[in-house]
């Protein structure tokens, strides 16, 4: 809204943050809030529609309607579905390199890492083979074969993955996605200009690519990442712009697309790399996470220590982390790749290079992942990296804050690790909510953004009184960089929990929030979700769960918001998702939804009401079941 | 006196300064929640385009010398002697409109719901923080200066 | 100095408050034979029962002692003598000014027709007292009948209205409220009057009224030979500037009293403001004839070119009216006549070689105040280009750079 902030960054609820960026000479998106502080109010709304020439057309008093007709309902409408099918584009995109990237990886009979992730695969679709690449070809295949399907023919992993009383709802509602390719292009279509004008109707689209975007595009790409790249296993992690060391050639990641490094992973600790960095006075080279690949990086740490640094923060972090001066090169591979980051490698002399042309930014250098070629690749990129590191080192000034951050978040957290640490059985945890001494769980997730209150003010505000009220939480996205950067994920977060919360994460030497990793993650919030359902014998809706996407920031999170929808789980939002101009639009997110699916859309700025809201429904869906 | 300066060149027409001023005048909205289909939305500022000029803003001056004030018959438009602005009295109001048909810029306009009271810039009843509409401009085309009468 | 003033309405207020904005320590006094300052634009809403006698103020409880000013009220001045610069009242007051604004306004008039100056039940609306013996009239009349169907008449019908009674308006014209209107336009509030249950005999014309045995005016006749019932009737046939009193003082007049471009009368330090002055006989102008004058006396110069008078807004039913100028030309005239309808709006443009004369707008009036300055000025619109009924204040606009008010780009 109209908030004019008063020094020239804006807030971070990381306060070492926030001083750390208002005294960065370079210009950063917590600099650019101030001038873009006054937003039109048509697109807060929703209400503004350029489908055509006769446009803009926007809703005002005098103009209830577009020139063609369209009401504010229709406009609204088409604008959300558009972006939920971008937003589910963008997820599909990560999971169709995922499988090709898995069939490819099989074919040449490459690394496969995650077995269990593998065996689990096998079982839900049911695919017996003994040899382990053959099966994860045949997986990935069965993964393709359903994205490459026409819309009017339904995808047929979904009945196998989905929990059966919300596949049979899906059903009843006539939501099952088809291909989920062409879902996309089903979107698109019927938003387009004097096409579908029926706002029901768009907004029952919404949740079908929620379904396709979910089950796909988050569930999916995590367990064939897993495959690859191995399953996250919990420990305790370095975080924040502590990570970055300065003795070490430092590769900045940025993406969701965790596979297309596996293999330069791997190349970078190898002797004959190593001595190459060596003989330009590096002790060798090490990734800096950073956006979702870091924190997928993280999550799979384990694996990795020797290359991987640790997170050192989320996407509006990424600008700080640049402008350090000790990285020296970015690769990336998809969002969130500000184009913020531009300017900053120009003047900091920092290499830039694009794996993947879907995120290419207008100065780097475009090298396409391409599996055949990616020893040349790697090499060249290690090459031209060297050469940078060379070129900037010792020219470049470095401004680092050995402060930021902390070195004991707990990571490493999926529903495979959490059920193990757990003894094998979700029953300890179950016992835990049943007896009280967990009142629900909180799936809190998204991005940050640097509206409502500013870096993830809100969803840092949120948690520390979800945690207070007794609700565990569970993170994934950069919402939890945010988070682990403060400290939440800490062990000893657990004293600004509620007593009972406390003494539970005592016990543990758990933090109350987990860190689930990227927001590819919510796929697997809903894994475990689906998997206590189960093991209680009901369906989503009636769990003392509730999600959260305080500072949700682009379309991908609406795709992801209309999933936690479908699933029929209460979701906040910290501001509106353009819908407000509406009424049929608020009417059906926030009350027809109950009906539909059991979901409920709540929309609150403010952290201290919207625990409140969050806690009651916890409370009424324990009293429900009689808990 | 506080009037709203208008560098017409900066304007965009984006018609921030109309929404904001209807939030101004609906209870409690904010630029998400305002209604703009209600039938009490009425916005106290205009945007004009001419294919020449570009986009004309039409705010009201608080004149020197109120024509709107002159013309109006039941005291319910008055210049405020104090701040200078020219504020309305709704419940003094008789709905003749002399007041509409006097200001020369045409900034006045009957109440589109009933035409029983007139639409006119209160300079959001002069609050600390200014007007609504200045604070809404992300061009900078309306500012508040003080000038001289 | 002392400067009186006759008349407590639009003029006489508003010089009053110029006078005491500007210099504080002049004394004032104002005269008026009313014991109230009221709107006269509003009696109907008195009569109506809306608004009572203070609703229809348009100054402040406080208004005299705030700003210093003497009034006396309930006083009817009859005198005038320019040599001994004194006036005297009803009561045998002589009082004396060192200048004098005449401020009286006009009176309604009644034609001299057979019954209907003897009748006891005849009423004009002009003022509060009006409004207030015809109020008392409609706690048993039944059927009212209103002579005019000019604005005045119109008002009082639809105060008629209100309380319930049966209303029929006479109107010698062919259309109601035929100076501001045309047809088309006057159609429209004729209709919505009958829907409000009123019934109209237009081109026709009171001839004689029975008067019955207690002096009250029974059956009103028309010229052509129809008789309506009366309990009540309302006389707004015309008003005549009021300046009875000033007989013999030499002041020049004609059907007003003459004044100057600085609303100075030939008499030294006598003035004369608003609807005596028959320059307009509208509010606005009497406001701003009130204020020149009172500049004028207190010894500046500012001429009043304001004379254009032809301008008028209406609104009944909530269906506005703005009508300014030449509306209805004659053919001769050689006007270009310009018409646009919706639904919703009736607007009509009289055009004569790029010189806006006239102007009806009929429905959406918001923003049409640039209307009067362009007909006032006499500006050429024929360079616009463009469709005369877009055109708004945007196509003349111009800022001071200095003082931020709009000027017009002509
Ligand atoms: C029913 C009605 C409706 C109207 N509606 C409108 C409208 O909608 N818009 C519009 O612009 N105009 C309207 N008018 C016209 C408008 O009211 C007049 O133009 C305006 O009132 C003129 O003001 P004035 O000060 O010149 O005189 P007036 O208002 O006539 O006031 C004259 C004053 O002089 C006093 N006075 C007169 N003679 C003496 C005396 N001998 N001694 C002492 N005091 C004296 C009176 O008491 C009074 O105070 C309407 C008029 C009427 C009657
Ligand atoms: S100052 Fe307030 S009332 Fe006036 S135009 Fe601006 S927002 Fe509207
Ligand atoms: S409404 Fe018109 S005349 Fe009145 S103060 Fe505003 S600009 Fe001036
Ligand atoms: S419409 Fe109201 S504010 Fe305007 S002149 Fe008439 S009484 Fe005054
Ligand atoms: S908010 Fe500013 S730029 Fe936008 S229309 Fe109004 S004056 Fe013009």
């Amino acid at each position: 809204m109209n908030s004019n902030f008063s020094c020239k960054t804006c807030a971070s609820a990381d306060k070492k943050l926030e001083t750390f960026i208002s005294n960065l000479s370079v210009d950063t998106s917590h600099h650019r809030m101030e001038g873009q502080s006054i937003k039109c109010g048509f697109g807060l709304q929703g209400i503004c529609c350029r489908l055509c020439s006769n446009g803009p057309c926007r809703i005002t008093p005098d103009g209830p309607k577009g020139v063609c007709g369209a009401t504010a309902d229709t406009i609204v409408a088409r604008n959300f579905l558009r972006a939920v099918s971008a937003g589910s584009g963008c997820y599909i995109h990560i999971v169709e390199n995922t499988a090709l990237l898995l069939k490819k990886t099989a074919a040449n009979k490459g690394a496969i890492k995650g077995k269990i992730a593998l065996a689990k695969l096998a079982e839900i679709f049911e695919v017996n083979e003994t040899d382990e690449h053959v099966c994860a070809e045949k997986i990935a295949d069965l993964v393709l074969a359903d994205l490459y399907k026409p819309d009017y023919i339904k995808m047929e992993l979904v009945e196998k993955m989905a929990y059966k009383p919300r596949f049979d709802r899906w059903k009843e509602l006539g939501i099952l996605p088809g291909g989920a390719k062409s879902e996309v292009f089903a979107g698109v279509v019927k938003t387009s200009t004097n096409l579908n004008s029926d706002p029901v109707d768009m907004y029952l689209n919404c949740l079908k690519l929620g379904i396709s975007t979910g089950l796909y595009g988050l569930t999916l790409t995590n367990l064939l990442n897993d495959v690859m790249l191995g399953e996250p296993s919990i420990r305790l992690a370095p975080v924040g712009l502590r990570v970055i060391d300065t003795d070490y050639i430092n590769i900045m990641i940025t993406g969701h697309q965790h596979s297309m490094f596996a293999y330069l992973q791997e190349r970078l600790i190898q002797e004959d790399v190593i001595e190459k960095a060596k003989a330009v006075g590096a002790k060798g080279f090490k990734l800096v996470g950073c956006t979702c690949v870091g924190q997928d990086l993280q999550l799979r740490g384990e694996h990795y220590k020797d290359v991987f640094n640790g997170h050192a923060g989320n996407n509006f972090t990424s600008e700080a982390i640049l402008a350090t001066g000790a990285i020296d090169a970015v690769l990336s591979e998809f969002n969130c790749t500000l184009p913020g980051i531009e300017p900053i490698c120009d003047e900091l002399k920092i290499k830039q290079i694009c794996l993947d042309d879907v995120s290419k930014k207008a100065n780097a250098e475009m090298k396409p992942f391409v599996f055949e070629e990616k020893e040349s690749q790697s090499n060249e990129i290690i090459a031209s990296v060297i050469e940078a590191y060379q070129a900037r080192r010792g020219v470049v000034a470095l401004n680092l804050d050995a402060e930021h951050g902390n070195d004991d978040t707990l990571t490493g957290v999926s529903e495979g690790s959490l059920k193990s640490f757990l003894g094998g059985t979700w029953k300890p945890l179950i016992d835990l909510i049943v007896k009280g001494e967990i009142k629900g769980i909180a799936g809190v997730v998204g991005c940050s953004s640097l509206t409502a209150g500013g870096h993830d003010v809100l969803t840092v505000n949120l948690v520390k009184e979800l945690i207070a009220k007794d609700i565990l939480v569970l993170s994934a996205g950069c919402s939890s960089g945010g988070l682990e950067n403060v400290g939440l994920m800490s062990p000893q977060a657990a004293s600004l929990a509620g007593p009972k919360l406390r003494a539970v994460c005592e016990s543990l030497g758990i933090p109350p929030v987990l860190n689930f990793g990227p927001c590819l993650a919510i796929g697997r919030l809903e894994l475990v979700a689906t998997e206590l359902a189960e093991a209680i014998g009901v369906d989503l809706p009636q769990l003392p769960l509730v999600l959260s996407a305080p500072q949700w920031l682009e379309e991908q999170a609406l795709a992801d918001g209309a999933f936690g929808l479908a699933l029929g789980l209460p979701l906040h939002l910290g501001l509106p998702p353009f819908v407000t101009g509406s009424s049929v639009a608020v009417q059906v997110f926030t009350q027809d939804m109950l009906n539909l699916t059991g979901g409920q859309l709540i929309i609150d700025d403010n952290a201290q009401s919207a625990a409140q809201t969050l806690d009651s429904i916890i409370e009424k869906k324990r009293q429900e079941l009689n808990i | 006196m506080k009037r709203i300066i208008i560098d017409r060149e900066k304007c965009d027409g984006c018609l921030n300064c109309n929404i904001a001023c209807i939030s101004a005048h609906e209870e409690g909205s904010n630029f998400y929640t305002v209604n703009l289909q209600s039938p009490d939305a009425e916005t106290r500022n205009f945007i004009k385009f001419d294919v020449g000029k570009g986009y004309l803003p039409i705010f009201c001056r608080h004149c020197d010398e109120p024509e709107c004030v002159l013309s109006c018959m039941s005291g319910a438009l008055e210049k405020d002697p104090v701040s200078g602005h020219v504020q309305y009295d709704e419940n003094k109001c008789a709905a003749c409109y002399m007041c509409v048909m006097n200001c020369p810029f045409g900034v006045l306009k009957p109440d589109k719901k009933n035409r029983t009271k007139v639409i006119k810039c209160d300079f959001c009843d002069d609050k600390p923080d200014g007007p609504s509409c200045v604070k809404a401009c992300p061009k900078q085309a309306i500012v508040v200066k003080e000038v001289n009468l | 100095m002392k400067i009186v003033i006759i008349g407590a309405s639009a003029a006489g207020i508003s010089a009053a408050k110029t006078i005491k904005v500007s210099e504080p320590e002049t004394e004032v006094v104002i005269i008026s034979k009313e014991d109230s300052v009221h709107s006269r634009c509003m009696l109907h809403k008195f009569l109506g029962h809306q608004r009572d006698a203070k609703g229809i103020s348009f100054i402040a409880d406080d208004f005299f002692e705030t700003a210093g000013i003497t009034w006396l009220n309930n006083t009817t001045v009859i005198s005038l003598d320019p040599d001994k610069k004194t006036v005297t009242t009803h009561d045998n007051q002589t009082i004396s000014y060192d200048k004098l604004l005449i401020a009286t306004g006009a009176a309604y008039f009644i034609p001299p027709i057979p019954g209907l100056r003897e009748s006891k039940n005849v009423y004009g609306f002009r003022d509060l007292n009006d409004a207030k013996l015809l109020d008392r009239e409609c706690q048993t009349a039944k059927n009212a009948v209103v002579i005019g169907a000019g604005l005045v008449g119109m008002d009082a019908a639809v105060a008629l209205l209100e309380r319930g009674l049966n209303v029929t308006v006479i109107e010698m014209t062919k259309d109601v409220m035929s100076l501001q209107l045309d047809h088309q336009a006057a159609r429209a509030y004729q209709q919505l009057f009958e829907e409000a249950g009123a019934e109209f005999i237009l081109e026709d014309k009171v001839v004689s009224v029975d008067v019955n045995d207690v002096g009250r005016g029974t059956t009103i006749h028309l010229a052509s030979g129809k008789a309506v019932p009366a309990d009540v009737i309302v006389i707004a046939a015309g008003v005549r500037p009021a300046f009875n009193f000033t007989q013999g003082s030499g002041i020049k007049t004609n059907h007003a009293i003459l004044v100057g471009d600085d609303l100075k009368t030939n008499l030294k330090d006598i003035y004369a403001a608003g609807d005596v002055t028959g320059i307009a006989g509208i509010w606005p102008n009497a406001m701003k004839q009130g204020r020149v004058a009172a500049i004028n006396m207190l010894g500046e110069k500012l001429l009043y070119e304001d004379r254009y008078a032809l301008k008028n807004t209406v609104n009944f039913y909530g269906l506005t009216t703005l009508s300014l100028g030449n509306i209805n030309p004659e053919p001769e005239e050689n006007c270009e006549i310009l018409i646009r309808e919706d639904r919703h709006n009736y607007q009509k443009v009289v055009l004569k070689n790029g010189i806006v004369l006239g102007v009806i707008m009929q429905g959406d009036i918001g923003g049409t105040g640039f209307w009067q300055y362009l007909i006032k000025n006499k500006i050429d619109i024929s360079g616009k280009n463009k469709d005369v009924f877009s055109l708004s204040f945007a196509d003349f606009y111009d800022l001071d750079q200095q003082t931020g008010e709009y000027k017009y780009a002509v």
